[in-house]
């Protein structure tokens, strides 16, 4: 869907999806039997085994307890959530058709396909899904990161079989987006007794086995809900192998030695001379945005917080003048993607185009505001988390920029718990981080900027009303221009108040063989991609 | 032998109590713990959630009584279950300890395949150009770090010639001639260096045995010198070498994170190091257990072997 089609919001997007969803979604809006029950067409060119070299593993196989990276754990193609996406980055239908809010926002109604199922012929109606997410919610068993993403469901009722109701705590334009995969994904109820060891979702793959670091096999779902413009079932692959193998060149020569079909996450470094020396012998796809990377500075304490120090903005804006973001372009992302100066790059919908930049790199005023500012030579600390090569890479290297300004600063790399310990005890002044990219930017700026939210006071502490403002007000506005131009605003803010400076976007860029047809994937990997990536993706013999 | 044997395994009692407490002592000392992961990077860090979770995992209790809970269903032989995949401890050693078994395994007989053999002729060989090349050989061997070997192997074998994988893991009981494929390349990796290590080490111990008495003893009477050599010297000469090569088996049951990584290889190395990145308590401490047990064991059949190659030696 475009941006003008986007514009009007939720409602009109439902009227748009209504003419848009295919023969069968509409006859299975009437009640008519849906796909599982219509004639199944099967594409010729379907078929093929993808063995896939990811940089990851799934922790476990239970969907709610573990986080299922979309981009690099091929676990994460069986499952889906309540809607989908396209390649535009637009909420589309998947399990739910049709969908929508009710007046005062506060509740939205969704109704689903009739005939879909799980893995293991279970339907998915609305006692599942509602089960689905009040099981992810349990703080017992649902991950962190699927549960933030629900915590303003009040409580879901079941209207009908096939129609789910959630009712909020807050208003919100934009509910919906918490309902696709990330963080969302259905799991069949009836087998939830095996979650850990065999799990059964509903989406376009099968699980049928899983070795830790080793290998995930997994095999078409003969009766996936998706067809494609012809009619013909997906997914084309008649099953897919993943190959975790963490080590960026391991991948690398893994492809290279035919081991291996696709490989995701091809390092920075390599990507440019790759696609110079083999882009005749192999295919390249390159996702331009799967998160934002920033320099965040500690608010709560230390030289750069205002309640210790009275020139704290001012110590900020000598730190943002000394970052050289083309540097980082060039030396950590080897010229791939793109500088950030908003948390959305121009692939998203979400561009805001007017946004203020953050101070440009200038290190004789960042050397000049440095010696002015109160606690100019205070001892200071930046941490990035082991997990990400960038994250490390651009710690690096603002360290090294502020230290040529005479920033008394030291760098360290720490796993996730002590990370997460700095956050809770303030103990960092600066800190190389990342968010993932967000499907609607309520879920960036309500959970990471609002002043309130628990992330934003364990993180950084920012807190300027203006942008409370503007983020509560965006939650409620049903124009998609009117919310884009008011996030932009409040990136111009953020880029003036500098709690946090934006680097650059995360882009990602995967790499197969010549044989791998019809793939092409979406910001969100191989899987969570309406009539894209490995759902219609084939191999040739 | 036997009461010696029963002995020993007594004795393992203690150094494994040791263990277990030093280890739980390290791991509550690091900063950050499971429920830092558990809650996430992604907000939602509600105390009560913290709470929740802590009381789910037994957190809110003292560490005496989390780790005397532990040790009491430990010597049971129930580690409990993993904080982070939720499956049980024992299932995630199980399913990385036999790939580590065999990769040491076989990785050692490949460097004693090659080290006694080289260390012996370069002893008997002394100062001759079979000697120089085993000294220069092993000598290289013990400078190239492992992973850059291991890095050479793959580019060459696998991308060059295209004759070997160059990561993965097959099961040697399903499909045992694409396992051997997946093998060769790591076992390599590891065999050459230890190989280098032991070469050297057989060569000196060779040297010594063979300016002893008995040596120019047994070739008075008339013994042949092939005879000499490989029946009474190297005998005697093999007592350090496997000494070393059970230390070195011991310490690749321990894991070779390094090596895991670059051949993609599932063993119990890349497991524990994770659990211990992202405090899966139970995990490491389990994992830690066995691998403790395991080198003690090997110590033991190390000292049972000295009996073998030479029955003089008195146990105990």
């Amino acid at each position: 869907m475009t941006d003008e089609a986007n514009k009007k919001g939720p409602e009109s997007t439902r009227r748009k999806f209504l003419t848009a969803t295919t023969a069968l979604a509409g006859a299975a809006l009437a009640g008519l039997p849906g796909v599982a029950g219509a004639e199944r067409k099967r594409n010729p060119k379907r078929g093929g085994t993808v063995r896939f070299g990811t940089r990851d593993d799934s922790v476990g196989l239970d969907t709610h307890r573990n986080f299922i990276y979309f981009v690099s754990q091929p676990m994460a193609g069986t499952t889906g959530g309540l809607l989908d996406f396209d390649a535009g980055m637009n909420i589309v239908p998947a399990i739910a058709t049709e969908w929508e809010p009710s007046k005062d926002l506060k509740t939205w109604t969704f109704k689903l396909r009739r005939g879909a199922e799980f893995h293991n012929g279970e339907t998915i109606d609305a006692n599942a899904v509602k089960w689905n997410l009040e099981r992810i919610l349990d703080p017992k068993i649902g991950h962190s990161f699927n549960r933030s993403a629900l915590t303003d469901i009040d409580r879901i009722t079941v209207d009908d079989k096939f129609v789910v109701q959630c009712h909020l705590k807050e208003p919100s334009a934009a509910f919906d987006s918490n309902l696709v995969y990330y963080p969302v994904n259905l799991i069949a109820p009836g087998a939830v007794d095996k979650a850990d060891t065999e799990p059964v979702g509903c989406g376009p793959f099968k699980f049928k086995s899983w070795k830790r670091f080793d290998i995930c096999e997994l095999v078409r779902f003969e009766n996936f809900w998706e067809t494609d413009s012809e009619g013909n079932t997906l997914p084309y692959l008649d099953g897919l192998i993943g190959r975790p193998k963490k080590e960026d060149r391991v991948r690398l020569t893994a492809l290279r030695a035919g081991e291996v079909d696709l490989i995701d996450n091809v390092a920075y470094a390599d990507a440019p001379s790759f696609m110079k020396d083999y882009g005749k012998t192999y295919d390249t796809f390159p996702v331009p945005q799967v998160g934002t990377a920033f320099i965040a500075f500690n608010l709560k304490n230390g030289p750069f917080s205002a309640k210790d120090n009275p020139d704290a903005h001012m110590l900020r804006q000598a730190a943002a003048h000394a970052i050289d973001h083309e540097g980082i372009h060039e030396a950590v992302f080897n010229k791939q993607g793109e500088i950030a100066k908003g948390f959305y790059s121009k692939s998203s919908p979400w561009y805001g185009k007017d946004i203020k930049s953050w101070p440009e790199f200038d290190p004789d005023k960042a050397k000049a505001l440095r010696k002015k500012a109160k606690d100019g030579d205070a001892k200071l600390l930046i941490i990035a988390n082991d997990s990400f090569p960038y994250m490390q890479q651009s710690g690096e290297l603002v360290h090294a920029m502020l230290k040529d300004v005479g920033f008394n600063v030291t760098f360290e790399i720490h796993p996730t718990p002590v990370v997460q310990d700095k956050y809770n005890k303030g103990t960092f002044d600066l800190d190389s981080s990342a968010n993932s990219y967000r499907l609607d930017p309520d879920g960036w700026f309500s959970r990471s900027i609002l002043s309130t939210a628990p992330e934003t006071m364990r993180r950084h502490g920012y807190k300027n009303e203006k942008v409370d403002q503007l983020i509560l007000a965006a939650r409620v506005e049903r124009d998609k221009d009117k919310r884009r131009q008011m996030y932009a605003d409040v990136d111009s803010l953020i880029n003036q108040d500098l709690p946090l400076v934006y680097t650059h976007f995360v882009s990602l860029l995967q790499a197969g063989t010549k044989k791998l047809k019809g793939y092409k994937p979406a910001f969100t990997g191989p899987f969570q991609y309406a009539g894209g990536g490995m759902r219609t993706a084939w191999l040739e013999n | 032998m036997l009461a010696y044997i029963i002995r020993r395994i007594f004795y393992l009692v203690p150094v494994l109590f040791v263990l277990t407490v030093v280890v739980f002592t390290f791991v509550e000392m690091l900063p950050g713990n499971i429920i830092d992961t558990l809650v996430g990077t992604e907000g939602n860090n509600d105390p009560e959630v913290r709470k929740i979770l802590e009381k789910e995992y037994g957190l809110d209790q003292p560490v005496y009584v989390r780790y005397a809970k532990w040790l009491f269903r430990a010597v049971q032989g129930d580690f409990g279950m993993s904080l982070v995949t939720r499956r049980p401890v024992s299932v995630e050693l199980l399913s990385g300890i036999p790939a580590t078994v065999y990769l040491a395994v076989v990785g050692i007989s490949l460097s004693m395949l090659i080290a006694v053999p080289l260390g012996t002729i370069a002893a008997v060989k002394r100062n001759t150009p079979i000697d120089y090349t085993a000294q220069v050989t092993s000598l290289i061997g013990i400078s190239i770090p492992e992973f850059w070997f291991a890095i050479l192997c793959v580019l060459f074998f696998s991308l060059y010639l295209g004759w070997l994988p160059s990561s993965g893991f097959a099961n040697p009981f399903e499909d045992p001639w694409a396992s051997l494929k997946f093998l060769i390349l790591p076992a390599a990796a590891v065999g050459f260096r230890q190989a280098a290590y032991t070469t050297r080490l057989t060569r000196s111990s060779m040297l010594d045995e063979m300016n002893k008495e008995y040596v120019d003893t047994a070739r008075s009477v008339g013994l042949s010198e092939s005879k000499v050599i490989f029946k009474y010297t190297l005998r005697n000469a093999m007592i350090p070498t496997i000494t070393i090569s059970g230390l070195q088996l011991a310490n690749l049951l321990g894991g070779t994170v390094v090596l895991e990584s670059i051949f993609a290889w599932p063993g119990i190395g890349r497991a524990i190091f994770e659990a211990i990145l992202q405090r899966d308590y139970p995990l490491v401490q389990a994992g830690v257990l066995v691998l403790g047990c395991i080198v003690v064991v090997m110590n033991l059949l190390v000292d049972l072997t000295y009996r073998l190659l030479n029955p003089r030696v008195k146990l105990g």
